[in-house]
Formats: structure tokens, C-alpha cells, sequence
């Protein structure tokens, strides 16, 4: 940009024509002095701007209409009381028969995050020789279909595991060593699945559905 | 008890993030204590109306506790919010109004505090901001509430936005102009 320009200017902008210029008679760009404005720096001015007449004209007008934006930025805005209320009752809702299975006894009841249930098969059915990744995977059987509902298809990420009461189904996903029969393997899994999930949690109802979905050579770590 | 909670140094997103990825449901809900008004304000903003706002806010809140396992410290808890919020409040925008949420809110919201007179006179100008906005395509209202509103930096709002600042910027140009020639026509 040159130097100011002291041609005369128009006794005041209007903000119209100024909001259709590309730049002002002095050169200034009109999208830079806007951002100027809007951004509080109004009067932070070069030597530029102090001196010339157009610039002051229209950094004067586009002030003043950018003020009600400024105004209504700083008003607050008061939040609706009964919204995080809201939320956080959806989510204990959701919550409420994901993460735990119950069982009554007469002493108490017992909770166990289904989380647990969830780490307890994965490891199971990586201590099975021929196993070399399990992971989990949604359900889409009917007592699956039943705890999705239940559950609302929140699975935890580590694996997918629905537990609702003393039922559990739980779905892995299985890559296994190139060599043993994969039929053996998957079985093996389930079966170590199931003991762990009745021995160590108490569950009476365990469903263990097995998909191999991938074989690995030996060199495929 | 309350002046002694105040005085708690409070604990950061990132730690709050981490129990509730673990399923600390009461961490979860401190978020959503610090995060609400500014998810319902941003809503309020996009949508131009309270009863949109609320449904945009209370889905944004919900869905990012579902999808909280994949939510990666890469970038905060509130840009990850703001993304939540601005998809949702698209979705609200174009898709007209849904009937079957929830309405939680009166109408209004007023501050009681203000005299009326004082109220209705304020009220003129920003009305005038507010259906100026309205007006807006939603891309440009988008940056001008990020920017101008919540004061978020141009790196900030393109990471909302999943753009570039460049391209943020441009967006700002063309929106300051849009905005301020409506205001403009209407003064």
C-alpha cells in the first residue's frame, strides 16, 4: 500500500458501497480492515491508517455496525436448567445394563462391569494354542439382538461382550496360527471361554459365538 | 461445603476424559456440568431458535458419550464437542424441525433481572444480529459463531471444521461482508 492519500474524502462511508468495494480510494483493503474491526482492533492503527482520511472514514462506519455483533456476542446466554440434568439421566439410563451384571444373593447384591467380562474372554481365548489375536465384535444373533437392545449397542472397545443378568454372549472375532484345524481351534475357544466366564464371574448362561475371520503364517506377527 | 468444594483446584478435560473412557460415569457428568452451556449456546447460535438448541445440545452431549471409546487425545474434549455440536446442528438445520425430541425448556429465556423497557430496547439490535445470522448460509454462520462468538482462533476453527486456516479466513472474509451488508440493509 503507498503512503496515505489525502484527496478529499466522502464526509462519511456509507457501509453499503463500502461492503461492496474490494478496496478503499487509498488502496486498503476492505476484507483486511473489516477483520481489523470485528477482531476488537479498531484502534490499533498503522501510521497508515492514522493518517488518512479514507481509512479513518471507514474504520468509523464499520465500527459502528459491527457493534450490535460484538454486543450480542458478550450477552450471556443463560442454559436450560433442567438440561444437563437431562443428559446425565439418558446416559445412567444407557449405562444402567452395560456395564454390570447383577446377581442377588441374600446377603447383598454383586456387580461385576461388563467390561471385565468382556477382558476375562479375550484372554481366555488367547491362552488357546493356535490363537494368535481375539477381538470383538458386535452381536447379531437373537439373544444378541435382545442384549443390543438392552445395551443400546454401546460396546466397550476392548471387546464385545452383552450381559444382561446372569447371561452373557459374548462375541469374538479369532485370527489362529496357519496348521491346526480351525475348527478345533474355535472350539477350544469357547469352551475355555465359557469355564472362565462361570468359574471366575458366576455366569449360568454363556454364549460364545467364534468367527475366524483371518489365518496367519508365521511371519504375519 | 460450598466454599470449600470452590476452593478444589479442579481437575483437567483430559483426566475426566480418561475415567469416563474407562466407564466412570460420574466423570462423564462433571464434563457435561462444564460443557453444556457452551454446547447449548453454540446450538442456539446455528439453529437461531431454543427449542432446536436444547434437542442439538442434549443429542451432542449423549452422542459423544456413546462414542466417547473412540475419542483419541488428539485434540481437546471441547473441539471434539464443538465438531458435535456443529454436525448436529446441520443436520437440525436441514432437516427442519423434529417433533418427536424432547422439549425440555420455555420459550423464553429471559433474564429476569432486566427492566423490560431496558430489555426491549437491547433486544432490537440484537434481534437484528440474530436474524441477520439466520440469513447466513450455514458454512459462513459456522465460522462467524467459532470465531467471533466463542472466540476460538482460526487453527482452532479449522480443526472444528476439519478445514484449513486459509480456507477459514476466506470463509470469514466473505461472511463479515454478508453479515454486515444485511445489517446494513436492515439499519
Amino acid at each position: 500500500m503507498s503512503g496515505p492519500v489525502n484527496d478529499p474524502a466522502p464526509d462519511s462511508y456509507s457501509a453499503g458501497p463500502l461492503l461492496s468495494a474490494a478496496t478503499l480510494a487509498c488502496g486498503a483493503d476492505v476484507d483486511l480492515l473489516l477483520e481489523q474491526v470485528a477482531d476488537g482492533h479498531a484502534r490499533d492503527q498503522d501510521v497508515h491508517q492514522q493518517e488518512c482520511v479514507h481509512c479513518q472514514a471507514a474504520i468509523g462506519e464499520l465500527d459502528g455496525l459491527w457493534g450490535p455483533i460484538v454486543e450480542l456476542a458478550a450477552s450471556p446466554v443463560p442454559t436450560p436448567p433442567g438440561l444437563a440434568a437431562a443428559v446425565t439421566r439418558r446416559i445412567r439410563a444407557l449405562a444402567r445394563d452395560i456395564w454390570y451384571t447383577l446377581e442377588a444373593t441374600d446377603i447383598g447384591v454383586i456387580q461385576i462391569a461388563s467390561r471385565i467380562v468382556a477382558t476375562l474372554a479375550r484372554d481366555s481365548a488367547r491362552t488357546v494354542p493356535g490363537v494368535r489375536v481375539a477381538l470383538g465384535r458386535s452381536t447379531r444373533d437373537d439373544l444378541g439382538a435382545l442384549i443390543e437392545r438392552a445395551t443400546f449397542g454401546h460396546r466397550h472397545p476392548h471387546a464385545a461382550v452383552g450381559v444382561l443378568g446372569r447371561t452373557a454372549v459374548v462375541d469374538l472375532a479369532v485370527a489362529v496360527s496357519y496348521g491346526p484345524p480351525v475348527h478345533d481351534v474355535a472350539r477350544e475357544v469357547q469352551r475355555r471361554v465359557i469355564t472362565t466366564l462361570r468359574e471366575q464371574v458366576g455366569l449360568q448362561n454363556v454364549a460364545v459365538n467364534v468367527t475366524v475371520d483371518n489365518v496367519l503364517d508365521d511371519e504375519d506377527d | 461445603m460450598a466454599a470449600a468444594e470452590a476452593s478444589e483446584p479442579e481437575v483437567a478435560d483430559a483426566y475426566l476424559v480418561a475415567s469416563a473412557q474407562q466407564g466412570y460415569i460420574d466423570a462423564y457428568e462433571l464434563l457435561v456440568q462444564r460443557h453444556s452451556a457452551m454446547a447449548y449456546r453454540v446450538a442456539l447460535r446455528l439453529t437461531g431458535n431454543h427449542h432446536d438448541a436444547q434437542d442439538v445440545a442434549q443429542e451432542a452431549l449423549i452422542a459423544a458419550w456413546e462414542n466417547l471409546p473412540k475419542f483419541r487425545a488428539d485434540s481437546s474434549f471441547s473441539t471434539w464437542l464443538y465438531q458435535i455440536v456443529t454436525r448436529r446442528a446441520l443436520n437440525k438445520v436441514s432437516r427442519g424441525r423434529d417433533v418427536s425430541l424432547v422439549e425440555l425448556l420455555p420459550e423464553d429465556v429471559a433474564d429476569p433481572a432486566q427492566e423490560p423497557a431496558q430489555r426491549a430496547e437491547r433486544n432490537l439490535a440484537v434481534d437484528a444480529v440474530t436474524d441477520a445470522l439466520s440469513v447466513l448460509p450455514f458454512s459462513q454462520r459456522v465460522v462467524i459463531v467459532l470465531h467471533h462468538f466463542e472466540r476460538l482462533s482460526y487453527a482452532e476453527v479449522a480443526s472444528v471444521t476439519g478445514s484449513t486456516e486459509p480456507a477459514v479466513r476466506s470463509h470469514l472474509f466473505r461472511a463479515r461482508r454478508a453479515l454486515g451488508t444485511t445489517l446494513q440493509e436492515w439499519r
